[in-house]
C-alpha cells in the first residue's frame, strides 16, 4: 500500500470499475484510481407493495441488497420505514431504478437520481481540485481517502493543470473553416481541417502527448467536437478525447427553454471522462466569470467541473442542498412532493408579491449614496430561518410574518440556510478582502470572477425556493422571504426619513438617498449602521454618486421608469441601468457613442457642471454622424443582433429579425428559439442583410438613415435630464447647427416639476 | 415562473384602459389633463402593490388626490411668499 497526495479531478462510474476516481498526483502524474462505493436508494408506500418491490429485485439478474429501515424526510420529523435498495456497483443503479420506476409506479422513491459526485462529497467531503490523501492498494484501488481541503477557504490554490485549447480558425456558423488551432502549454500548430487524414492522425498525436487535463474550445459542444468525431469514425482513425479508453463520449441534446420571461437556448453538449471539455461559446455565464469562477462553482456545489460549467446556477444550488440533506440524513425525494397550501384570495393577495420596486424621482441628483443589502433574500434566509420545513411549523420560538400571519419556526436551523451559511460568509469574507486590496492586486481578478460565481448561485437559491420542480422548494418559504424583504426594505426607507435623507429611489435591496451636505462615503456610516441594527441585516454602500440621473419613460416623461438611470461615482465610475449601451441588441458602434458621451460628461464633478461638457458631446456626435455617413463605422460595429423568441412561422409580423432569419433558412441555416441572429440593417427591401450568409453586405447598401436615428435615439437618453429633447437633438445635429445658446433656449420649454430638487 | 395575480403595473394599465372610451370622449385639453391624473397615480404604484388593496382603484384615486394636494401645498406656498403678509 502506498500513500499519495493530489488534487481531485473527475469522479464517475464504470461499468466494471465501480466508481473511478481521477488524482492529479503532487509529483505530476495523473493517477487513475477505483473505489468500491456501494449506493443505497429507497422506496416508501403500503407494505405489500414493498413486499412485492422486495420479490421483484430478488429475481433480478444481480440482486441488490435488500433491508428494511427507518428514515425520515424534510417534511416529517418522524422516522417511518423504507425499504433501503443497496447496489454494489454504481453503475448500474441508474438501469436497476428505471425498472423499478416503471414496474412500480405507485412508490415513492428517494435517493433515487443523485450524481455519484454528491454522494461521494456527502461521504468524503471530496470536491473538484480538492487535495486529497489516499491510500492505495495493489490494483490502483482506494483503501482510504482523506480530502484536505475546505471548499469555503478563500484561496484555494490551482493545481498546474494541463489546458489544450482547440478552436477552428473562424466561426463556423458564419463560415466554413479551414484550419484548426491548437495551442498547449507552450507549444500552438495549425491543422489544415480537409484533408482529414493527416489531420486525424496529427491531432490524435497531439492529445497523446500532451495528455490534457482540460480541453478548451470555442463551438466545441456545438460543431467542432461533433465534425472530429464524424470524421474520425469515417476514416476509421480514432481520436483519444477521452482520457478513460473503452468509454464512449457522452452526448446532451440540444434544447430551448422558456425561463424568467426569456427563451434560452442551450447548445448540444459533449462531456468527456477522465479530462473535462469546454466549450467557451456553450459554458454558462463563460464571459461573465470565466474559468475561476467555473473551479469555484464547481469547488462549492461539488459537482464536476465539466458539467458545472454548462447547468444553470440553480442546479448547482439544488446540489448543495442535496448535499446537506444526505449530510443530515434526510431522505432526497425523486419528485417534488408538496403542493401550495389553500390560501383565501386576501391572503393571496397579500403574499403574492415580489420585492418593492418604487418609482425614482426623474431627473438630476447631486451627492446621492446606493446603499445595498448584501445578498438581502439570502441573507433573508439565514437571519429569519427561512426553509421549507420551517414555514408554518408552530413551536414556541417561532417568528411571526405580520403580514403574511404566517409563523417561521426559529429553534432548528432549516436545510437552505443550513447549505445558504457557509457561501454567504465566503461571499462577505470575500467582499471584505476585495474592498482591502488594491487595484493592482493580481487577486483581484480570481476573487471577482468566485464573487460573480457565488452572485449567481445566492440570486438562484430565492428562485428555487418557489420553483415548482424544486425538490426542496415550496411556495410559502419563497413569500415569506418577499414579506420580510418588504418589511426589511420598508425599515431602511423609516431610518433613512427619521435621519433625515431624502430617498429618491428604492429597488427590492437598495436605496439611492440624499443629505445636504453630505458626501463623503463616511458620512453615510450612521445611516448604515443604523439600518444594519434596526434590520439585522448586513448592509453596504455601494457608492456616492457625484451626480445621478434617473430616467423618464420614452412615452410619457412624466412617467418614471424603475431601472432606467446613469451616474458617475465620485471615483470617476460609471453606472448605467436599463439604457441602449447595456442592452444586447443595441449595435456596438451605437453603445459605444452612449459610452464615450457619458465618459465625457463624467468629467464634470458636480451635476451643475454637466453644461461645460457639451460642446464636446455635440462634437462627438457630429463626428460619430459624419462616420456613419462616409462609410467610416467598420460594419461588425453596426450589427445588430437579436435573440429568437420563438421559431420562423410563429413570427407573425415580419420583423427584422424575423426576415433575416428568413434569409437563412433559405440557404439552409437554421437556429433555434433562444440563439441570436445577427443582421445589418439596409436600404430597401428586405431592410436586412443576415450577418451569416456567405456573401458579406456591401457597405453602399448600409441604412445610414437608420442608424443615425438609432445614435439619436440614444444620445438623447443621455441628454434628456439636461433637458435636451430628442427633437431639438435631431434638428440641431442634422442641420449642422449646433449653438449652445439655441439648444438651452429648449429647456425653457420644460415643465415646473423638471427641476434639479426632488417635489417637497 | 408563473404569477397567480398580475403585477401592480398590469393592474394599473388595465384601471386605465377601462376608461378609455370616457377619455375618447373628453376634450383634447381634458384628456391631457386626464392623463396628468394617471400619471401621478403610476409613480405610486410601489405603495399601491404594498397596500395589497382589494379594490385598487381606490388606491389609485388616493394616489391622484395626494399628488393633487402637494400641488396644492407648493402653489399655496408660493403665493404665501408672493403676498405681503395680511394682517386678518
Amino acid at each position: 500500500m502506498i500513500e499519495r497526495t493530489g488534487w481531485l479531478l473527475d469522479i464517475y462510474t464504470h461499468p466494471q470499475d465501480g466508481v473511478v476516481v481521477w488524482l492529479l498526483d503532487e509529483d505530476g502524474t495523473r493517477r487513475r484510481l477505483r473505489q468500491t462505493l456501494p449506493v443505497i436508494f429507497f422506496a416508501a408506500g403500503p407494505p405489500e407493495r414493498l413486499r412485492l418491490l422486495w420479490r421483484f429485485l430478488g429475481e433480478q439478474p444481480q440482486p441488490p441488497q435488500l433491508s428494511r429501515a427507518e428514515r425520515r424526510d424534510l417534511f416529517n420529523p418522524e422516522p417511518f420505514p423504507v425499504l433501503a435498495i443497496q447496489v454494489e456497483n454504481p453503475a448500474t443503479q441508474p438501469l436497476l431504478f428505471n425498472r423499478v420506476a416503471a414496474a412500480f409506479p405507485d412508490l415513492v422513491y428517494y435517493d433515487a437520481d443523485l450524481p455519484i459526485s454528491l454522494r461521494h462529497a456527502a461521504l468524503y467531503g471530496t470536491f473538484p481540485l480538492a487535495r486529497c490523501q489516499v491510500a492505495i492498494d495493489e490494483g490502483e484501488k482506494i483503501a482510504s481517502l482523506f480530502t484536505l481541503d475546505s471548499p469555503w477557504e478563500l484561496d484555494l490554490p490551482v493545481p498546474p493543470l494541463r489546458i489544450l485549447s482547440l478552436e477552428p480558425d473562424v466561426d463556423p456558423f458564419h463560415a466554413t473553416p479551414c484550419y484548426l488551432n491548437i495551442t498547449c502549454q507552450r507549444s500552438s500548430y495549425r491543422l489544415a481541417l480537409s484533408p482529414p487524414r493527416p489531420m486525424l492522425v496529427n491531432l490524435s498525436a497531439i492529445l497523446q502527448r500532451h495528455d490534457p487535463d482540460l480541453l478548451l474550445t470555442t463551438w466545441g459542444d456545438t460543431w467542432l467536437l461533433p465534425r472530429l468525431l464524424e470524421l474520425s469514425e469515417q476514416n476509421n482513425i480514432p481520436l483519444p478525447l477521452n482520457r478513460e479508453t473503452g468509454l464512449g463520449i457522452a452526448y446532451r441534446k440540444e434544447r430551448s427553454y422558456f425561463t424568467y420571461g426569456q427563451i434560452i437556448y442551450r447548445g448540444g453538449q459533449i462531456l468527456l471522462s477522465g479530462r473535462w471539455h469546454i466549450d467557451a461559446h456553450n459554458a454558462m455565464l463563460f464571459h461573465d466569470y470565466g474559468m475561476e469562477g467555473i473551479f469555484e462553482l464547481a469547488r462549492v456545489t461539488a459537482l464536476p467541473v465539466q458539467t458545472v460549467a454548462r447547468v444553470s446556477p440553480g442546479s448547482g444550488i439544488s446540489a448543495m442542498q442535496m448535499q446537506t440533506a444526505l449530510r443530515q440524513g434526510i431522505l432526497i425525494p425523486w419528485h417534488k412532493q408538496q403542493s401550495e397550501s389553500p390560501k383565501t384570495a386576501l391572503e393571496l393577495m397579500r403574499a403574492d408579491h415580489g420585492g418593492l420596486v418604487y418609482q425614482p424621482l426623474i431627473g438630476l441628483h447631486q451627492d446621492v449614496a446606493e446603499i445595498d443589502f448584501i445578498s438581502m433574500y439570502p441573507s433573508i434566509m439565514v437571519r429569519f430561518n427561512i426553509s421549507p420545513e420551517t414555514v408554518g411549523q408552530e413551536s414556541p420560538t417561532a417568528e411571526l410574518i405580520p403580514e403574511l400571519a404566517l409563523v417561521v419556526e426559529q429553534e432548528h436551523p432549516g436545510l437552505v440556510p443550513r447549505t445558504l451559511a457557509p457561501l454567504l460568509k465566503k461571499r462577505l469574507a470575500l467582499k471584505r478582502r476585495l474592498a482591502d486590496l488594491p487595484a493592482w492586486h493580481p487577486r483581484r481578478t480570481s476573487y471577482k470572477a468566485y464573487a460573480s460565481a457565488h452572485k449567481w448561485l445566492l440570486v438562484t437559491c430565492f428562485g428555487y425556493l418557489g420553483y415548482k420542480n424544486a425538490r426542496f422548494g415550496r411556495i410559502e418559504a419563497h413569500e415569506a422571504v418577499t414579506a420580510f424583504g418588504r418589511e426589511v426594505l420598508l425599515r431602511a426607507k423609516e431610518t433613512a426619513e427619521d435621519m433625515g435623507f431624502t430617498v429618491l429611489h428604492m429597488y427590492v435591496d437598495g436605496l439611492w438617498v440624499k443629505k445636504e451636505g453630505l458626501c463623503q462615503p463616511a458620512d453615510f456610516q450612521p445611516l448604515l449602521a443604523e439600518i444594519a441594527g434596526r434590520t439585522g441585516l448586513p448592509i453596504a454602500l455601494e457608492g456616492v454618486y457625484r451626480w445621478v440621473a434617473f430616467l423618464s419613460s420614452r412615452q410619457n416623461e412624466r412617467v418614471p421608469v424603475a431601472n432606467r438611470y446613469f451616474g458617475v461615482f465620485q471615483d470617476g465610475s460609471l453606472k448605467m441601468r436599463g439604457i441602449e449601451t447595456r442592452r444586447r441588441d443595441t449595435p456596438r458602434f451605437i453603445a459605444e457613442t452612449q459610452e464615450q458621451m457619458l465618459l465625457c460628461l463624467g468629467q464634470a464633478e458636480r451635476a451643475c457642471e454637466l453644461e461645460l461638457y457639451l460642446p464636446q458631446v455635440f462634437s462627438l456626435l457630429r463626428r460619430q454622424i459624419a462616420a456613419l455617413r462616409n462609410g467610416k463605422a467598420p460594419l461588425q460595429h453596426l450589427l445588430v443582433s437579436q435573440k429568437l423568441s420563438r421559431t420562423l412561422p410563429e413570427y407573425r409580423s415580419p420583423s427584422p429579425a424575423a426576415r433575416a432569419l428568413q434569409q437563412l433558412q433559405n440557404i439552409q441555416k437554421t437556429l433555434k428559439p433562444g440563439q441570436c441572429v445577427r443582421f445589418i440593417y439596409t436600404r430597401g427591401e428586405p431592410g436586412v442583410h443576415a450577418w451569416d450568409l456567405p456573401e458579406p453586405p456591401d457597405p453602399d447598401c448600409v441604412d445610414v438613415q437608420r442608424y443615425t436615428n438609432l445614435l439619436i435615439r440614444a444620445a438623447s437618453t443621455i441628454l434628456q435630464p439636461l433637458g435636451v429633447s430628442e427633437t431639438a437633438l435631431r434638428d440641431r445635429l442634422l442641420a449642422g447647427l449646433i449653438a449652445q445658446e439655441n439648444l438651452f433656449e429648449t429647456r425653457s420649454t420644460l415643465p415646473a416639476w423638471h427641476s434639479l430638487q426632488p417635489p417637497a | 415562473m408563473g404569477r397567480t395575480l398580475p403585477s401592480i403595473t398590469q393592474v394599473f394599465l388595465q384601471e386605465q384602459e377601462s376608461f378609455a372610451r370616457f377619455r375618447r370622449a373628453l376634450r383634447r385639453s381634458d384628456q391631457l389633463a386626464l392623463d396628468d391624473l394617471f400619471a401621478a397615480a403610476h409613480q405610486h404604484l410601489a405603495a399601491a402593490a404594498y397596500a395589497a388593496h382589494a379594490l385598487p382603484f381606490e388606491v389609485f384615486l388616493l394616489a391622484m388626490l395626494l399628488e393633487e394636494h402637494k400641488e396644492v401645498l407648493r402653489l399655496r406656498r408660493l403665493l404665501e411668499s408672493a403676498l405681503p403678509a395680511s394682517d386678518d
